[in-house]
């Protein structure tokens, strides 16, 4: 599996592929598919912990989109869009299950998976890592994943979950300091 | 996310994430345009099954509502009356009653009952 990541999306070309999409044309979906998947996918592994979940709830997502596109209108980023759409399902998918995934046990190490995973030390912090944020609650490992991980704004973060900003600040805040509690061992100084 | 006042665990949480961040899936989009395809094709289906319930229903409820009202029976019954044929009947209602004058009388009080003086 490459971790090499599409170039970043443009916002205008997103416009424009959208209407496209909604008049039915399937390469302007293909294209859009591809710009927008790996971050996708990545955001939601984190979520549920497992690359297969994880690749078909990222599908579920972009049939979801296919059939919006029409009513679709261009006043938040696609990316938020995707990932308010990603993070419903996730929660649905969590319901369906009667429980959230406490442990990272799919992340264990796939062969190429990193070119410097021979590092035991960073494989290791890797793993522990993820089993923390694994561990957090819903709305405290969906916010530092957003945050931390896809880098989104406060404000963005505020309307994929549906709360206002300053939960959301909450919310990171106590993920990190749940954080530290659990990685002491491998942090001194946290 | 490059402020320099990180501690080493925030930068080493912000390295370990980011390393998910992008997960490049070979193929992804198109199995997405297939799974878009047949989910076209599956609410196509479905829109034109319920289409042709609809029009079976619209067919059942103008059969149903083009059934004679209980106004138009009436009418009916009272034509058939008028009808010849239906004299019939009232010819076999009218023998009926003449058969009745044949059936026995046996309640009726006999004539010494009448005549007979109370308590005698």
């Amino acid at each position: 599996m490459s971790q090499e990541e599409p170039t970043l999306p443009d916002d205008e070309d997103d416009k424009r592929l959208m209407a496209l999409v909604a008049s039915g044309d399937d390469d302007a979906l293909r294209l859009l598919v591809h710009r927008h998947h790996a971050r996708l996918v990545g955001y939601l592994r984190g979520e549920v912990g497992s690359q297969a979940t994880a690749e078909e709830l990222a599908m579920e997502v972009f049939i979801r989109l296919h059939r919006a596109a029409g009513r679709w209108r261009p006043e938040a980023k696609l990316t938020t869009f995707l990932i308010h759409i990603a993070h419903n399902l996730v929660l649905n998918e969590w319901r369906r299950r009667g429980r959230k995934p406490t442990t990272a046990l799919e992340f264990a190490a796939e062969p190429g998976d990193h070119s410097q995973q021979s590092a035991r030390r960073v494989a290791e912090l890797d793993e522990a890592f993820r089993r923390a944020v694994a561990q957090l609650p819903d709305e405290q490992r969906t916010a530092i994943l957003l945050v931390v991980q896809q880098e989104l704004p406060y404000e963005d973060i505020a309307v994929i979950m549906g709360a206002p900003v300053s939960s959301v600040k909450t919310w990171i805040h106590r993920a990190r300091a749940r954080l530290r509690e659990l990685m002491k061992d491998f942090h001194p100084d946290a | 996310m490059n402020d320099p006042q990180r501690t080493p665990f925030d930068r080493e949480l912000a390295e370990t994430l980011a390393r998910d961040r992008a997960v490049v899936v070979p193929g992804f989009a198109e199995r997405v345009v297939s799974a878009v395809r047949a989910d076209r094709r599956r609410r196509l289906v479905v829109r034109w099954s319920s289409a042709a319930a609809a029009a079976a229903a619209c067919l059942v409820a103008a059969l149903t509502l083009s059934a004679p009202s209980e106004e138009t029976l009436n009418r009916q019954v009272w034509e058939l009356v008028a009808r010849d044929e239906s004299a019939q009947i009232a010819d076999l209602l009218g023998a009926a009653d003449d058969l009745r004058l044949l059936s026995p009388v046996a309640d009726q009080p006999g004539v010494v009952d009448v005549l007979a003086p109370a308590g005698s």
